[in-house]
């Protein structure tokens, strides 16, 4: 793919370092163990990998507080071998992508402990301070599990600083030009050592601006645009995607015109993929998808079904988040800040049939697909392990010694590995799977060729259908003349449903996993029977 | 909208599903030739081709003389051979009419379009005038695409050097001085292809082409040289046509030179801009040649040449140059017509380029040809007379050569009328 636009085609695959693989044996994955692994992400068919932070941190948020933007955590490895991994990697023809965590550092940064030791130190004003509390009143506090305010008081200067996520991770200040350079300068270096672009975290919260919600504000947008000049000038083809939980008007302009973000996130949609699963009901995700605004043609949303975070109800209705605690979290310890801390596998009681479907959606919806690690084979989670800690336990390579991951004593593992009698490493995991033509990997990795052999899923069009079954979930895909109808029944029983497909008279549905021919488009309604969570992708062909 | 399948066709490629090879049929009033062609393909499916998914398609162009009852009917009559190739799996065989005006590139885009709807890895077409084809020759064709080898695959068959002298005199040497592709038979009505050169071809808008009905073997020959497409040979044993009356060789060589130089024409984006050789996979060597045909008629060749060339004087003085109709005067008025290799790529050159510019009526011209074909054809043998078949077919060898070394002035002509 040498596409400028490959971000638009491509599946991405999202990981952890320290999750993935343990080459040194001390319990804790890291870069040389990772390159022993990419020819399974090569199997698997997915073009970037997008890695969670690898930085130096205290650790205290998984990564996402990080010491020192240019190196890399040592458990997980050195520079050295970072590069060695993306050698690797460019080898087997997979994209990189890395975290970059802009809108905070951790509160051991060298730059925190500077602008703290001292009211005149240059380094004060990276960061935003105030005598009182009071500033920036009626912000929204994210963690509202743990923290109690977006202010916390330094013993050491004597004054509160600003922070949005936990008080550990204190906000930049990007109203300081000299801060904006610092940031160009950390995403020049990883852009020189050759990564593919970079997963923006916490975007919206960039700058403040009293009597605002201090979100989305024009002078974040402002520093987005100026990174992006500059990352286009010297680094084309490279890719910035937001991490931006917000309703998609919200993000809208975050791709300005073409000019912001190459991709962000469409975090609404994911809940209510789940939720029209449970309703066996299409409304809730037609309704998000059409109240989706257009986005510029260089712009491509990103999808996922579970990541490394909760299952996010942020942007939810209180109907809707007490419809999906109640049908997806009855026991509250999978409950977390305004989601669900849970995989995918378990949240849908490891139905193969339902995680067929919602894979299915997720790669033919509008948008490129993102997977987490651990999903293409069903992993499970431990709720028990606390914060998100549950879904990010080691990968599941092997039945034997810890999986496969590691040679370490089982205790020493940076995380306990899975090992339910229906979840755990022994049942589930990817030698098995490979092993097996039918395997939930096999069986990913046939949806992937399928995905990959059209771009109309990436880059076309998508307009619903609307039969009167409202089980069934109909959309029509398009790019110039290519057109894919992708039908989906949303509940557990058979289902047929009449399509009125007069627009496509002529055509003849050709089925995409198996080639079978179905027979041609008349200008009467068209049926299709379905089994339970059964869906059809047919490429149409006027022949 | 019209539609290129039918959808009788359409149900009978859904019964089929994806498939590993496809043959296709064309067929037109062939009830006395095509049985034989099925059974060899239905051998070929049960013995040579036994673990591949595997369907015959004969598209019919409305036959009146029950030809898709015998394709539907054929059955295997020999009982060892029946014994030998026991079918693992159900063997499909779709006979159907196809849509649009009858003629064989109608019946070839029906059989692209069911090999790509149908997502064959191989697709054979077999040419029911064809009786030499036999169970192995399928699966020669199919073979190279199946191994994901070749994209095209031309029959390679073993011809004594005389034989087909419209082929090595006129197809073969303007072919490749044209494409830079050096194919035994650019005519032939039998090849194996890829899928995706099958698609390839599909979506070419040239369907839409009156013109391509004249011109189809050679325009699907002109295809293999598109980007990323690879070419191979495959040897196919002897060719023998089926015992039906031919058009006479009046008649047959107007129709060979209007349908090579409407090819270019068709094709001419393709070749014309620029060149490069393109290379040929061989998968066996060259059979050993045959008996030689019945003589040629030298001396009656030689008086039609000589009596064309003086009625039809006025004519060619529009469409040849003067110095290439000087020279084939004087080659006439030897005592044994003499048209060398040189003044022979002169006269086909700047046929093809008068052809193509239509400096005079286009059947006026290639009616005009014939004689200075045959007087082209005496020459030739009796040079060849004496000579080993395998001196002989270097002899050719050196022709398409020379005719290659012509591009330029091909292209030269091609691009700026001669007067």
């Amino acid at each position: 793919m040498s596409d400028a636009l490959w971000y638009k085609d491509a599946i991405f695959y999202e990981l952890h370092v320290k999750a993935y693989s343990d080459a040194n044996g001390d319990g804790i994955g890291d870069f040389p163990g990772l390159v022993t692994r990419l020819d399974h992400l090569k199997d698997l068919g997915v073009d970037c990998i997008w890695l969670l932070p690898m930085y130096p941190s205290p650790l205290r948020d998984d990564g996402y507080d990080i010491a020192d933007y240019c190196a890399i955590h040592p458990q997980y490895g050195t520079l050295d071998d970072f590069r060695s991994f993306l050698k690797a990697a460019r080898d087997q023809g997979l994209r990189v992508i890395t975290e970059l965590v802009l809108n905070h550092t951790s509160d051991q940064h060298p730059w925190f402990e500077e602008a703290r030791s001292s009211p005149d130190n240059p380094k004060r004003d990276y960061y935003v301070w105030s005598d009182s509390d009071d500033r920036y009143r009626g912000v929204r506090i994210i963690f509202r599990d743990t923290e109690m305010s977006n202010w916390a008081w330094d013993p050491v200067s004597k004054a509160y600083y600003w922070h949005r996520f936990f008080s550990h991770q204190p906000d930049l200040n990007y109203d300081n030009p000299a801060v904006r350079e610092e940031i160009w300068q950390v995403m020049r270096f990883w852009l020189e050592l050759g990564v593919d672009g970079f997963r923006v975290d916490a975007v919206p919260y960039l700058v403040e601006r009293e009597g605002t919600s201090c979100e989305n504000l024009p002078e974040t947008h402002e520093v987005v645009r100026e990174l992006r000049r500059r990352m286009d000038a010297e680094f084309p083809g490279r890719m910035l995607l937001a991490e931006a939980n917000m309703w998609p008007q919200d993000v809208r302009p975050y791709f300005g015109d073409g000019d912001g973000f190459h991709m962000a996130f469409h975090f609404p949609l994911m809940p209510r993929i789940f939720m029209a699963l449970r309703l066996e009901d299409r409304k809730p995700l037609v309704e998000i998808v059409e109240r989706t605004p257009e986005i510029p043609a260089s712009c491509q949303w990103g999808l996922f079904l579970r990541n490394h975070d909760e299952l996010t109800l942020e942007m939810v209705t209180d109907a809707e988040r007490d419809y999906m605690y109640e049908e997806y979290a009855r026991d509250p310890v999978a409950r977390i800040n305004l989601g669900i801390c849970r995989r995918l596998a378990p949240l849908l009681d490891g139905d193969r049939r339902r995680i067929e479907l919602m894979n299915a959606l997720l790669l033919s919806l509008p948008g490129s697909p993102v997977l987490y690690y651990g999903d293409e084979i069903g992993m499970g989670d431990n709720v028990y392990l606390g914060d998100r800690n549950g879904v990010r336990t080691p990968m599941q390579w092997t039945g034997g010694w810890n999986s496969g991951f590691s040679v370490a004593d089982p205790e020493r593992l940076y995380q306990p590995l899975i090992s339910n009698p229906v979840y755990g490493y022994q049942a589930v995991n990817v030698e098995n799977q490979r092993r097996q033509q039918n395997s939930l990997f096999s069986w990913t990795k046939r949806l992937i060729q399928v995905r990959r052999s059209t771009r109309v899923l990436g880059r076309g069009t998508i307009e619903f259908l609307k039969p009167a079954n409202h089980r069934v979930l109909v959309y029509v895909r398009s790019l110039d003349s290519e057109k894919i109808l992708v039908v989906n029944n949303l509940s557990g029983t058979a289902q047929a449903v009449e399509l009125d497909l007069h627009d496509f008279a002529g055509a003849i549905p050709i089925e995409m996993f198996g080639g079978s021919l179905f027979p041609r488009i008349r200008e009467r309604p068209y049926v299709v029977t379905l089994g339970p969570y059964d869906f059809f992708w047919f490429k149409l062909r006027w022949l | 909208m019209s539609t290129i399948l039918s959808d009788e066709l359409l149900s009978g490629l859904m019964a089929v599903g994806q498939l590993d090879v496809l043959v296709g049929l064309p067929t037109l009033n062939h009830s006395d030739s095509v049985g034989p062609v099925v059974r060899a393909a239905h051998v070929a499916f049960n013995r040579e081709l036994a673990r591949e998914r595997t369907a015959l398609l004969n598209m019919d162009g409305g036959s009146t003389d029950g030809t898709p009852d015998i394709v539907r009917d054929a059955s295997i009559v020999d009982r060892e051979t029946l014994l030998a190739s026991q079918s693992l799996r159900t063997r499909h065989r779709i006979s159907a009419p196809y849509h649009g005006v009858p003629g064989k590139a109608a019946a070839l885009r029906a059989v692209f379009a069911a090999a790509d709807l149908l997502q064959a890895r191989a697709v054979v077409v077999l040419d029911p005038e064809i009786a030499s084809v036999t169970p192995e020759s399928v699966a020669a064709l199919a073979r190279p695409a199946l191994a994901g080898d070749a994209d095209f695959v031309s029959p390679a068959y073993a011809r004594h050097p005389l034989d087909g002298p419209l082929v090595t005199q006129v197809v073969r040497p303007l072919f490749r001085a044209a494409y830079g592709l050096a194919l035994a038979e650019p005519l032939s009505g039998e090849f194996g292809c890829s899928g995706r050169f099958a698609a390839r071809c599909l979506e070419q808008p040239t369907w839409e082409s009156e013109d391509l009905r004249l011109a189809i073997d050679l325009w699907i020959s002109g295809m293999a040289t598109g980007d990323g497409l690879r070419v191979a040979e495959a040897a196919v044993g002897p060719r023998r046509l089926t015992a039906r009356p031919r058009p006479a060789v009046a008649a047959l060589v107007p129709q060979v030179l209007d349908a090579l130089f409407t090819c270019l024409r068709l094709q001419e984006a393709g070749w014309a801009p620029g060149s490069r050789a393109i290379a040929v996979a061989r998968s066996a060597a060259p059979p050993p040649p045959p008996d030689p045909p019945a003589n040629v008629d030298a001396a009656g060749y030689a008086t039609l040449f000589r009596e064309g060339l003086s009625a039809l004087g006025g004519m060619l003085e529009r469409v040849l140059r003067p110095a290439t109709l000087e020279a084939l005067r004087a080659g006439a008025a030897a005592d044994r017509p003499h048209v060398p290799d040189d003044l022979w790529a002169a006269v086909m050159l700047e046929l093809a380029a008068a052809h193509r510019h239509a400096t005079i009526s286009r059947d006026h011209l290639v009616r005009a040809a014939v004689p200075l074909y045959l007087g082209r054809v005496a020459s030739f043998a009796a040079e060849l007379a004496g000579l080993e078949p395998r001196d002989a077919d270097e002899r050719l060898e050196a022709l398409c050569l020379h005719f290659e070394r012509s591009r330029g002035d091909l292209v030269a002509l091609w691009t700026a009328p001669l007067r």
